[in-house]
């Protein structure tokens, strides 16, 4: 099959550009980008088994890679599958997901790794690559066999969920790692500090009564493994990155050449910790220091932007997630942090539960968010706010997740597996999680409303999914940009 | 139901929600309620034929019976619950139990619970009314605001008093539910405690920039009307947060020597139950200064009156 | 539009009040055992006024009760928010005493029946009389006044309001009010 983009803007992250052009796909591969100028030309490709994808209005990107998700298959089909998980991410644009080991079995045997990566093979809708488990059935103790998981097909190596609390496995774990050339994901949690945690510690937390997570218990973490990471060499890799005081941190390390990469989540970009107080947050503005976005309500075309935690009530266990939503300050530093590089990319730490892990008390909620269909939709908040550059943004969700596995910048050129995002980055939708594709309705955005919407994910040359008949209408003529105001590096 | 955020001043969940007015009212109510505890037949037939359900998932002996004597006083068909030896120890869950007790014909649910937040869940799927008789670390507005009518009745005022509050605060709901009603009420909150019962100070005064934190309980005590010692739970030493009781009882206990020096005209409140000679020492729990059992009679007549409010 | 119409006047209210008062001592043969209970609102400065009166023509000073019946209602599940509850206060025992209810206006008895149970709480009284400034009929229970300042039919779509200064800070009267 033959596909052909027509008139969308082209996003090249891996060199910060956004043109107008069309793409041409064939036998899953892109084989010509059209330039403004050379669209003349165009007349004699298209032959009668090209169809014609009208991207007008819209961005075309390439897919994007998630780092960190959780597709519970094998062990907890009623949370997700392998099907269902993959499928989410192709509607919210990802075309690549790097499945976590914290199946059951645990990803830590090559045998088991096999197995998960045939299934997949047959089951899945986009990409997935594997994790193993860094020390066996992820208890901290006992090395995997990690040379043989990478031959297996193992790109990274994670705990999944849990921190590795030995500094000695650490250590060991970062040194085969350095040899295999392949990250160590950390979960950097200080488990001594914040016995019983049910949110982090804050303002809102001491007004709820809810035990606190102290953002020290992961910057404590986060400096020992930079420290082990220095010592071997290893790439270490800090995962949802989510306090001010570690994007420091990692700042520093990086400063000095430490190989250290870090990810940080669309929840922990946007949302804070009064996200846990919901309608109680509606008083508690007047109290709330400066710095809130409630000034930056609209964008510049006057179009609201804002969301809104008071469509929560209080204590909604969707906004209980690990780490938890931190602080103001923290969620600037994070801005700060993507902005400037220092956080490398956005994962989304997909987390889908069954409604029955969530239909509690809140302590004893289940941590995570069914985030893979509101990721690209919540990370477009930073850019209709002006706080960060779309085209660095889709950056940080391609080309910045490709370079930490090692791979290939995520471009649209010649030659490159069509893994293709198209995506209107000013489409409004109310977020409903009854209509998610996950199994996981966990989601404390349900009820929002978001700008930015995928309209058609393209997985290897084929379609696995596409909005309604969405590029179907080939008669429109070229528009030129509408990226005026949005874009600032375009130059 | 489960698309009613907003939190509905049908239930009494926190304070939090509430105005000067509407708590004033709340006492004013009470006040009458405690008339009819005076008269030789103790009830009134305002809630005959409604049923009030007393779900109780943390032992609590006194609170417990202040609701069923208040909800008896007026004339409701009174349902204790308590999580032992029931369907929670079958796995059933909150949510499922409230919808069973709904079904069952629950007119007003009483929910006392170890985790902070869970009436609001609670509150989420029952089309009655919730009465938040203790949640985890969050809030207890009962007792804040039997409280708040004992100063009141004693004082003849709140606007104005220095109110210290002295012991575990971190982890006491009475407290938070005090500091929501006394600053709606204008009095001055002054918080005593050793640092780790309280923990970040910014983190309060984000929440209520009028706050007095004082570490020190004899300068805390300066000019204090009402001093309310809290409950401190043994526990605590043993998790590290204490060196010693000892030490906690010589620097942070209400002692005789300490109560002499605030002079006759001082209120000395505890919500129960003690630990005498830890918080308070046994010789001022009986001095004339101490209306702690008056917070208990109170406590009867403040219950009531949120209960016909919840009951309209 | 609304219609008022004036059924007595500040002076007429007095008479009236002297009148109950006087029919009261007789029928009471005096005021030795009487005690005065104003269901609120109006119907206390009501009990005062009469005991004025008392006191003027028996020398005797009768005591006074004032009480609320909210929580004896039978209708608070049909209301919206909870009415104020008032304090109840009685200045004697009513046990063996005659107890006479002042009310403003007499209208379909529940507030009646209600001031029934709660003084039934309160102790047994020898007996209870009704006196009541205006009856305006209509009545849903098996109740009538024992002594009443004027009689007023009514229908139902009219309203009587009562002005008394003590609770009013606006002169004494009484009107009917038609909603048009």
């Amino acid at each position: 099959m033959r596909y052909f983009i027509k008139n969308g803007t082209i996003i090249d992250p891996a060199q910060r550009v956004a043109t107008i052009g069309d793409v041409l796909v064939e036998d899953g591969k892109v084989t010509r980008i059209f330039n403004l100028t050379e669209i003349a030309s165009e007349q004699g490709i298209v032959g009668e088994d090209v169809e014609i994808i009208n991207a007008r209005g819209c961005m075309v990107a390439p897919g994007f890679t998630d780092l960190h998700t959780h597709l519970r298959e094998p062990g907890n089909e009623h949370k997700e599958t392998i099907a269902t998980g993959t499928l989410a991410a192709a509607h919210g644009g990802f075309t690549t997901v790097c499945a976590m080991p914290d199946t059951h079995p645990t990803q830590d045997q090559a045998s088991v790794v096999r197995q998960i990566r045939q299934n997949a093979r047959r089951t899945s809708y986009v990409r997935v690559d594997m994790i193993g488990a860094i020390t066996l059935d992820r208890e901290g103790k006992l090395l995997t066999e990690m040379i043989e998981l990478v031959e297996a097909g193992c790109i990274a190596f994670s705990d999944a969920g849990r921190p590795l609390e030995d500094p000695a496995v650490m250590r060991n774990a970062l040194a085969y790692a350095s040899i295999l050339g392949v990250p160590v994901m950390t979960h950097c949690e200080e488990r001594r500090l914040n016995a019983g945690w049910a949110m982090h510690e804050g303002a809102a937390g001491i007004r709820l009564g809810l035990p606190g997570y102290p953002a020290a218990a992961e910057e404590a973490y986060i400096a020992r493994d930079i420290g082990l990471a220095e010592m071997t060499g290893a790439h270490l890799h800090i995962c949802h990155v989510s306090t001010a005081g570690g994007v420091a941190l990692i700042r520093q390390a990086k400063q000095r050449g430490v190989h250290v990469t870090a990810e940080v989540t669309p929840h922990h970009l946007t949302l804070t910790d009064r996200w846990v107080l919901g309608s109680l947050a509606e008083d508690a503005d007047t109290h709330a220091t400066a710095g809130g976005y409630a000034s930056n309500a609209h964008d510049s075309a006057g179009k609201r932007v804002r969301l809104d935690p008071t469509l929560l009530a209080p204590y909604d266990p969707n906004t209980r997630v690990n780490p938890p939503l931190r602080g103001e300050e923290d969620v600037a530093a994070l801005i700060e942090g993507l902005r400037g590089g220092v956080i490398d990319a956005i994962a989304s730490d997909h987390s889908p539960h069954a409604i029955t892990d969530k239909a509690v008390e809140y302590g004893d909620a289940a941590c995570g968010i069914s985030s893979l269909e509101t990721a690209l939709g919540l990370v477009l908040t930073l850019v209709h706010r002006g706080e960060m550059d779309l085209v660095d943004l889709i950056a940080r969700l391609t080309e910045g997740s490709a370079q930490i596995l090692g791979r290939a910048p995520s471009s649209l050129r010649p030659g490159a597996r069509a893994d293709i995002v198209i995506f209107d980055p000013d489409a409004p939708w109310k977020v409903d999680t009854s209509t998610f594709i996950s199994r996981g309705k966990n989601n404390p955005l349900h009820g929002q409303t978001l700008r930015g919407q995928v309209m058609l994910t393209m997985a290897g040359g084929s379609i696995v999914f596409r909005r309604e008949d969405f590029g179907t209408n080939a008669d429109h003529p070229p528009q030129v940009s509408r990226l005026d105001g949005i874009l600032t590096n375009e130059s | 139901m489960a698309t009613q955020t907003r939190v509905s001043h049908r239930h009494v969940l926190d304070l939090d929600i509430f105005s000067q007015n509407e708590i004033e009212e709340m006492l004013d109510t009470a006040d009458s309620m405690k008339e009819i505890l005076s008269r030789e037949i103790k009830q009134v037939p305002t809630l005959r034929g409604r049923t009030v359900v007393n779900m109780f998932y943390e032992d609590s002996t006194r609170t417990r019976i202040s609701f069923e004597l208040a909800a008896r006083a007026l004339s409701a068909n009174v349902v204790n619950f308590t999580a032992r030896g029931s369907s929670v120890e079958k796995g059933e869950s909150l949510i499922d139990t409230v919808r069973t007790l709904q079904a069952l014909g629950a007119d007003i649910i009483v929910i006392r619970h170890k985790q902070s937040g869970a009436p609001y869940l609670v509150a989420q799927h029952f089309a009655g009314a919730v009465l938040n008789a203790g949640d985890g670390w969050h809030a207890h507005p009962t007792q804040a605001l039997l409280d708040l009518f004992t100063i009141r009745e004693q004082l003849g005022h709140i606007e104005g008093c220095k109110v210290v509050i002295v012991g575990d605060i971190l982890h006491s709901r009475v407290a938070r539910s005090n500091i929501w009603g006394l600053t709606k009420m204008r009095a001055r909150v002054t918080l005593c405690a050793p640092p780790t019962l309280i923990g970040p100070t910014r983190f309060w005064k984000a929440n209520w920039p009028e706050l007095d934190i004082i570490y020190d309980l004899d300068a805390a005590l300066e000019g204090a009307d009402v001093v309310m010692a809290l409950r401190l739970q043994k526990e605590r030493q043993q998790s590290g947060l204490l060196p010693s009781l000892r030490e906690y009882n010589r620097y942070f206990a209400l002692t005789a020597e300490r109560l002499a020096e605030l002079g006759d005209d001082v209120l000395v409140m505890h919500p129960g139950p003690m630990n005498e000679g830890v918080e308070i020492m046994p010789e001022v729990a009986v001095a004339p200064q101490s209306v702690i059992e008056t917070q208990v009679t109170n406590g009867v007549a403040m219950r009531m009156a949120l209960l016909y409010r919840l009951a309209s | 539009m609304t219609n008022e119409k004036q059924i007595l006047s500040a002076e007429e209210i007095r008479r009236s009040l002297t009148r109950i008062a006087h029919e009261i001592a007789e029928r009471n043969e005096g005021v030795q055992n009487v005690i005065l209970v104003g269901i609120r609102r109006r119907g206390v400065p009501l009990a005062r006024r009469i005991a004025a009166a008392l006191a003027d023509f028996e020398g005797q000073q009768v005591p006074i009760g004032q009480l609320d019946i909210t929580l004896y209602r039978d209708d608070l599940h049909m209301r919206g928010p909870a009415p104020l509850v008032r304090k109840t206060e009685i200045q004697a025992d009513i046990t063996q005493r005659v107890v006479v209810l002042v009310d403003d206006v007499l209208y379909t008895g529940r507030t009646v029946r209600a001031a029934l149970d709660a003084l039934a709480d309160l102790g047994r009284p020898m007996c209870i009389q009704l006196a009541v400034l205006v009856d305006r009929g209509h009545r849903e229970l098996p109740i009538r006044a024992d002594f009443v300042g004027k009689n007023v039919p009514t229908s139902r779509e009219e309203r009587v309001e009562v002005r008394l200064s003590e609770v009013d800070d606006e002169p004494d009267q009484v009107t009917i009010v038609r909603s048009e």
